[in-house]
């Protein structure tokens, strides 16, 4: 007896303690609570597939603090840093620790000087740097010498509104030297150049939305006269925000509230949106009352990455979010949030990704946050990509092991049952089919399921249905001949 | 002649499309019992069909679950149609009382409601390919019910073919004057509720200062 009671304190003396070091050991320091969505669109707890571990500032690297940075790309060795508020250029090394290079003055063709005026956006691609000097109206190509070897200043074209400003905020050049840009109080897209600066057009224009009071408006416009017409306020789409290229493919992200469609869109090089037909959404689906705000928070996407592994990164700049995608534009992990911690931001301008890590600029906090990547969202990866390359035998352990560490992940159980299904094993497929409340997925497995079952039970069914028929008539003359006898 | 059971006398009259309610009107036949409980079985056959769905057709919000609405779907709704029918077919010399408009209405909708069992029964082996045969079977439960109910107004007022579509025209429209006075007698009743609590608070505002 007293044995017995001896054990049941060290149980329940083991049990604190076990259970104080998992505590321990499951705090993590983010400022937020680390979430996903599930099958029906509700925020769910999940467990965190990147943590914030540390941030950068200028005075880390070597050089002044930055002032309103707006812009980071990392071209495979060195990052640089749109430094807006001190008109320069900053290239720090890929492990951030120090800085490579500083570009702030720059040798014009015919030996003059000139520097930058707020330059909002850098790219750098073929050993050149295109810098979107915003408030100078042009976009400088310059060697890492620091030597101009292009500028791109307003176009003077008939498709160019000449009253229109020329303000550069974002620029990117593809594979053969076009130059795309973002341009402020633009609404008809990015502008097109050629590789030597010659405008071509513009790219990749939103939609406008047929909302409501786009149809009364056309209605209304009919019955106008022109006069009134001209003073009528237009119904435009929303200007391009951000965007990145990867490939053939361009993606370009607009932060505007009220605008839902094109808020991310995949334009192919004759600027058509790949995304458009399919029934994708990105961004929160329900944002929760903001109490340090006293508002609910817009969903604004501003800016977009694409990493290596062709994950998309978004940027939500008024919450503070971003939501990692897979190509198939799957959710994957939701990180960050608006806090002054580690890991939140209050302004953050850009985003960036380089091997496995994010890379976030702050405007505001004047740094870069660095998001790691944990083992549960190396896991993760590891299963998307295999998924998504079409090797689902081999995904389904890692799907089982995502499972296994975050019951709450809905796509997992959509890989699953995808794998299962391929595999044959219908019966688990339909089960993990409804834990995904996947419906359509289930209605397959069902189907292959049905006719295994039909096929080896055939005999039985037959027999069973045999029986009860000629049970049933005997029955019922049974019956009948007992009517007729009373 | 006819003596039938109640229970025969059910399966007579749905299957008799025509004639059937005039010859249960004709024998005074018709048992509220099994009124009531056609009724009841129309409640389950609205929550079955919603929530026992096969999950290959879709995937119901499991999440929660509000009974309030199958019970307004089924018999909330029905019994509007008896009230609104009577209060109609009252002014238009109807013959019929309450009490055999809901025995004859409920017996009507036998069809409908056997339509939502089978088909619900019958999601769970079925594909989505193969979703056109309990589409057949919903067209065909509906209509047949459409047609009894049309035949079970005209007899029980004894009412010509032209009268009875009129009627059942007016006792919509009567479900939906019903409707109105009940969103309006809501509406008064929180205005009410409202000017209540405002008095309440303010005099124990008062009594405590």
């Amino acid at each position: 007896m007293k044995s017995m009671l001896r054990k049941f304190l060290m149980l329940i003396f083991t049990f604190f303690v076990v259970g104080n070091i998992v505590n321990v050991s499951a705090v993590d320091a983010s400022p937020y609570i680390s979430y996903n969505y599930d099958c029906w669109g509700d925020a769910v707890p999940s467990q965190a597939g990147y943590i914030a571990n540390r941030t950068v500032s200028g005075d880390d690297i070597g050089v002044d603090s930055f002032s309103e940075p707006s812009d980071i790309f990392f071209d495979g060795d060195n990052f640089y840093v749109a430094d807006t508020g001190n008109n320069r250029i900053v290239s720090i090394d890929g492990r951030l620790e120090k800085v490579s290079a500083v570009y702030e003055k720059f040798e014009m063709q015919d030996g003059s000087f000139t520097t930058l005026n707020r330059p909002e956006g850098v790219f750098v691609s073929d050993d050149i740097i295109y810098i979107a000097d915003t408030q100078n109206s042009r976009i400088l190509l310059v060697s890492h010498d620091s030597e101009v070897l292009a500028e791109i200043t307003k176009p003077d074209s008939e498709i160019y509104d000449r009253n229109k400003t020329f303000l550069p905020k974002r620029v990117i050049a593809d594979k053969a030297g076009n130059i795309y840009a973002v341009l402020g109080n633009i609404t008809t897209g990015c502008a097109m150049f050629g590789k030597h600066g010659e405008f071509m057009g513009f790219y990749g224009a939103n939609r406008v939305e047929p909302t409501a009071e786009f149809v009364v408006n056309y209605f209304r416009n009919i019955f106008m006269s022109d006069k009134k017409k001209a003073r009528r306020k237009r119904q435009v789409p929303s200007a391009i925000t951000g965007f990145d290229i990867r490939g053939d493919f361009i993606f370009t992200c607009t932060a505007s509230s009220s605008v839902l469609s094109d808020m991310v869109k995949k334009l192919n090089s004759a600027g058509k949106n790949i995304f458009a037909e399919r029934n994708v959404s990105f961004g929160d689906y329900k944002l929760k009352y903001d109490t340090s705000h006293y508002k609910i928070p817009d969903s604004s996407i501003c800016d977009i990455d694409i990493s290596e592994s062709g994950n998309i990164n978004c940027l939500d700049f008024s919450t503070g979010h971003i939501f990692q995608y897979d190509e198939e534009c799957n959710l994957l992990f939701i990180m960050g949030t608006s806090a002054e911690q580690t890991g939140g931001f209050e302004s953050p301008s850009a985003i960036e990704s380089a091997g496995e890590n994010i890379y976030v600029l702050d405007s505001r906090k004047n740094n870069i946050t660095v998001f790691t990547l944990t083992s549960f969202g190396k896991t993760v990866h590891k299963a998307v990509e295999m998924y998504n390359t079409g090797y689902y035998a081999e995904s389904l352990d890692l799907w089982y092991e995502v499972l296994r560490r975050d019951g709450n992940y809905t796509y997992a159980y959509n890989g699953t049952a995808f794998a299962l299904l391929r595999k044959g094993d219908y019966k688990n497929s339909m089960k993990y089919a409804r834990l995904a409340g996947n419906s359509e997925l289930y209605n397959k497995a069902f189907e292959e399921y049905r006719s295994v079952f039909l096929k080896e039970n055939s005999a039985k069914i037959f027999f069973v249905l045999l029986t009860a028929g000629i049970t049933f008539t005997a029955l019922r003359k049974i019956k009948k001949r007992g009517e007729r006898r009373s | 002649m006819m003596n039938l059971t109640q229970k025969h006398w059910l399966k007579h009259a749905v299957t008799h499309i025509f004639e059937g309610f005039e010859d249960m009107r004709w024998k005074k036949s018709g048992s509220v019992k099994i009124a009531f409980f056609i009724l009841i079985l129309f409640f389950f056959a609205e929550i079955a069909h919603e929530r026992l769905y096969g999950f290959q057709f879709y995937a119901v919000y499991d999440k929660t679950f509000n009974i309030i609405p199958y019970f307004i779907k089924s018999i909330v709704l029905f019994m509007a149609w008896t009230v609104g029918n009577w209060s109609v077919c009252t002014i238009l010399d109807g013959e019929g009382t309450m009490k055999n408009i809901f025995i004859y209405s409920a017996y009507a909708l036998v069809p409908y409601i056997s339509q939502m069992y089978i088909n619900t029964v019958l999601s769970h082996f079925l594909v989505r390919d193969e979703y056109v045969f309990m589409q057949m079977i919903e067209i065909m439960g509906t209509l047949w019910t459409a047609v009894l109910l049309f035949s079970a107004v005209k007899s029980v007022h004894q009412y010509t073919v032209l009268k009875t579509f009129s009627a059942v025209l007016l006792t919509v429209v009567a479900m939906f004057i019903m409707l109105v006075l009940l969103v309006l007698f809501m509406a008064l009743v929180q205005q009410v509720y409202i000017f209540i609590s405002t008095v309440y608070t303010e005099i124990v505002y008062r009594i405590r200062v």
